[in-house]
């Protein structure tokens, strides 16, 4: 167990694990604030990664400015489900949720109709190697995750400093206080919509591009979240960072030495468990 | 008042003439066949019969108030059963497709206690877990399963039933069985007491209905008889895959429940039908059909969540004012 | 009389709160025994320590001697202890009589093979219970509306098929979590009643609630409860006078008519 390999394990291990934290902490936030099972959340990623090939070959601006760009649009793009599919099954746990069901069928089979089924590369704006001591790491995994890390650190400040993060927390934390304090509930859902699928979409966008495109690529992202979500607390955001961070990097450790399988498989064992001992996760809270 | 008083004495006579129903749908079911001789309409109707049985189990379950996501995974632990039992060690068709029952329902008396325990989002989540679980272990299990190709020249059960309208009559007759049993344990005392732990765990349990008990028991059931889905249709098409099996699939059953109507048995008989029936229908328009069928699930968790069946009853309703 | 129900020592503490404190009491059998005090004392708590809602962090409660400690309720139930809820839980969109029936699970259930098969004993069974539901369902008042949907019901309906659905259970020993609560004066009396004449069937009850009146009127014994221990024990005509008791709720308990 050389410093040697573990050095690109814990480097991709972390790029992984920004990845995952995104799209995972807009799955969560749904959850929390709005009770909804996003089934659909995977399929938002999906898109994030397609306005970004999109944008690219249609827009002559740089890839800074197109990647938020992206992820801005599947924020927009969201809006119309929150309003006509989500919002009017609000506190219908299981409708909801085959709602959304729906929804990502017809997104990612929608993707299909317009783009075809076939898998294709983004093409890569950084191409070059970046050199630290004796270890090389390639530039677009690590400009993917800067940005990720620079998305997350973002979005904690939102929450943590803005007068809306303010009103997001107070409704996660109780609705009809927050309705009593004035806050008004159906903007926040949007915000929240908002705000989730466009990290979604960001996460989507950077996964695409490190590996590839696909209409039914959602799926996996969708599985990370909810393992991460299961691990660190439906509803809780730092549970989703921790969780994240976990599930990346035992990922990118299992699976340099035992192999892909062994990594999912153990990474199943342990939602299992988790759903079993302790369902509400590591730093969720049991509720009645 | 008037309408709804005619309403429920229209549905009253129905029930009443229950009887007299059945026997109509099967003689037509039992008659067709004389009359169209086409093998691709016994191959289609094989099928949708074969997915009643998978779709009602799944209404066992959801009667329970649990929506389980991992369905078809206990479809393939059946398939794969029968599959091997006949293909490796050569064990007569009875036999095998007892096993196909016995093996899933095994499982679920094993793994029910620990997934039942779960409610709601958390019991979905596991079973999707589950699901993906015996996807992979079908997947990677290469020396029992074959691995992704899975496993091929299944035998059919006799071989009188190489010819796929024989097949037919026995589907038919299979599927009257099971949907008949499980119309039955919903009819008796035990499908009372479904009801009530459904409708509210607290009040049933403090009337000393065994809650977990009888949750697993269903769920037992239930994976029992999809697992017997699973073998007839692995000696149908002569061959299971993993892929057969996945999430997908899962979803496909709790869709034929949705889309159907979850009130009652005959929701999940009407949507198997009708969704084993669309994409041939839709045959040439493969991408659009698949698009349509994530919209049909939205509009109708919208605005008919009683599924097809609510439809039927609106319209008969307006139909009478 | 002899003992039917122990409740030994049992404490319970949520959170910071220490609801219920090295409580002591007992019921015996044939008695219908009140638990008074005020909001607050524990006396649901109690009813759902004994039901198995709940575990004990400490003490023992025990049927006929059996230690029945944190035992599930269903079990309990089928043990014989049924216990009824504060707020009216009742089967909503079902009928007085499917409520009831529903309430009968330890009678009407034969278990799975024989209600599948339909023996000639499973349906003798439910013919019998079909019969005592219709009789219950006759001496509390309710057979007028026997096919009415329970939602459409009157408040005081609801509480009096409540109570049905724990007496369908044949049960030894019924709690029940303030039976008038909310109730007018006649229909609080018609509950008195029942309950008067379910013990006279051999039923022990204990009678948990706030109401002085209707307490000492109805139970041969009464518990008082303050901050989650027994204050005093006693005929209604020994707490009612009980120094301790007056001194801890002059006027309190006493409510107007």
């Amino acid at each position: 167990m050389s410093v040697d390999l573990l050095v690109p394990i814990f480097f991709n291990g972390m790029s992984l694990s920004a990845i995952y934290i995104l799209v995972a902490l807009g799955f969560t936030l749904v959850f929390g604030i709005m009770r909804v099972v996003n089934f659909a959340h995977g399929e938002f990623a999906m898109m994030g990664g397609f306005w970004l090939l999109f944008l690219l070959n249609w827009l002559p601006l740089t890839y800074w400015v197109v990647l938020p760009l992206a992820a801005v649009l599947v924020g927009v793009s969201s809006l119309l489900p929150e309003q006509f599919v989500f919002r009017p099954l609000y506190g219908q746990e299981l409708p909801s949720m085959i709602a959304a069901l729906g929804l990502s069928v017809v997104l990612a089979e929608g993707a299909v109709i317009v783009f075809g089924v076939h898998e294709r590369n983004i093409p890569s704006t950084f191409q070059g190697l970046f050199q630290v001591g004796r270890f090389t790491f390639p530039e677009d995994r690590l400009v993917v995750m800067a940005i990720a890390l620079a998305a997350l650190a973002a979005f904690w400040a939102f929450v943590r400093f803005t007068r809306i993060g303010l009103a997001l927390r107070t409704v996660a934390q109780d609705r009809e206080i927050a309705e009593a304090q004035g806050i008004d509930t159906r903007a926040t859902y949007r915000i929240t919509f908002f705000l989730a699928t466009m990290m979604a979409g960001l996460g989507g966008a950077l996964f695409a591009q490190i590996y590839a495109l696909s209409p039914y690529m959602g799926s996996v992202p969708l599985m990370k979240a909810f393992i991460i979500v299961i691990i660190g607390g439906l509803g809780s955001v730092p549970g989703a960072a921790l969780g994240g961070v976990l599930l990346g990097m035992s990922e990118s450790f299992l699976a340099t030495y035992f192999g892909a399988s062994v990594a999912e498989f153990t990474s199943f064992g342990a939602i299992i468990l988790l759903l079993v001992l302790r369902p509400w996760g590591l730093l969720g809270t049991p509720e009645g | 008042m008037g309408l709804r008083a005619l309403v429920e004495s229209a549905g009253a006579g129905l029930r009443r003439r229950r009887w007299l129903w059945l026997g109509v749908l099967g003689a037509l079911l039992v008659a067709w066949p004389i009359f169209i001789h086409e093998v691709f309409f016994a191959y289609i109707a094989t099928l949708m019969l074969l997915y009643t049985i998978g779709a009602a189990s799944l209404h066992l379950v959801l009667r329970t108030g649990h929506l389980s996501l991992c369905h078809a995974a206990f479809m393939g632990l059946g398939g794969y059963t029968s599959a091997l039992l006949t293909t490796r060690l050569g064990w007569p068709f009875a036999l095998a497709f007892l096993a196909s029952g016995l093996v899933p329902a095994a499982v679920a008396l094993v793994v029910g206690p620990i997934l039942l325990r779960l409610r709601g989002v958390y019991f979905v989540l596991i079973t999707f877990t589950l699901g993906e679980i015996v996807r992979l272990v079908l997947n990677e299990w290469k020396s029992l399963t074959g691995g992704a190709d899975g496993i091929f020249r299944i035998p059919p059960p006799s071989p009188l039933l190489v010819d796929k309208r024989a097949y037919y009559y026995f589907a038919l007759a299979m599927a009257a069985i099971c949907v008949g049993v499980i119309a039955r344990i919903l009819s008796s005392q035990t499908g009372r007491y479904i009801d009530s732990i459904r409708e509210s765990e607290r009040l049933a349990q403090s009337s000393g209905v065994p809650i977990l008990r009888f949750k697993v028991m269903i769920f037992a059931i239930a994976c029992g008889f999809v697992g017997f889905q699973g073998s007839l249709l692995a000696h149908f098409i002569t061959f299971v895959a993993p892929g057969s099996y996945t999430f997908s699939e899962s979803l496909n059953l709790l869709v034929m429940n949705v889309i159907g109507g979850m009130g009652g048995l005959a929701g999940p008989l009407i949507g198997a039908a009708f969704l084993t029936a669309l994409p041939e229908f839709l045959r040439g328009w493969v991408e659009l059909q698949r698009v349509l069928y994530g919209v049909v699930l939205v509009l109708v968790m919208l605005f008919v969540p009683g599924g097809l069946i609510e439809i039927g009853r609106r319209l008969l309703s307006t139909g009478r004012s | 009389m002899s003992v039917l129900l122990e409740v030994r020592g049992v404490s319970k503490r949520f959170g910071a709160v220490q609801a219920i404190e090295r409580l002591d009491f007992e019921v015996k059998q044939g008695e219908i025994l009140g638990i008074i005090g005020p909001n607050g004392a524990g006396k649901t708590t109690a009813i759902n320590l004994i039901s198995g809602v709940i575990r004990p962090d400490s003490g023992r409660i025990a049927l006929v001697g059996e230690d029945v400690t944190g035992m599930r309720p269903d079990r309990l139930v089928r043990l014989g202890v049924v216990r009824t809820f504060q707020a009216t839980t009742i089967y909503q969109e079902r009928t007085v009589r499917e409520n009831v029936r529903r309430g009968a699970f330890t009678t009407l259930y034969p278990g799975f093979w024989p209600g599948f098969l339909g023996t000639g004993a499973a349906r003798a069974a439910e013919r019998r219970t079909e019969a005592t539901i219709g009789e219950l369902l006759g001496w509390l008042g309710l057979g007028e509306v026997a096919e009415a949907e329970a939602r459409n019901l009157p408040y005081g309906y609801q509480k009096v098929l409540g109570l049905g659905m724990a007496l369908a259970a044949r049960p030894r020993l019924a709690m029940l979590d303030e039976p008038a609560a909310g109730l007018s004066h006649d229909e609080a009396a018609h509950v008195a009643d029942v309950i008067r004449r379910t013990n006279a069937d051999g039923v022990s009850l204990i009678v948990v609630d706030h109401n002085m009146r209707f307490i000492t009127r109805l139970c041969h014994r009464i518990v008082v409860l303050h901050h989650g221990t027994e204050l005093a024990t006693g005929t209604p005509q020994e707490v009612t006078r009980d120094p301790r008791v007056i001194d801890a709720y002059l006027g309190t308990l006493h409510e107007p008519a």
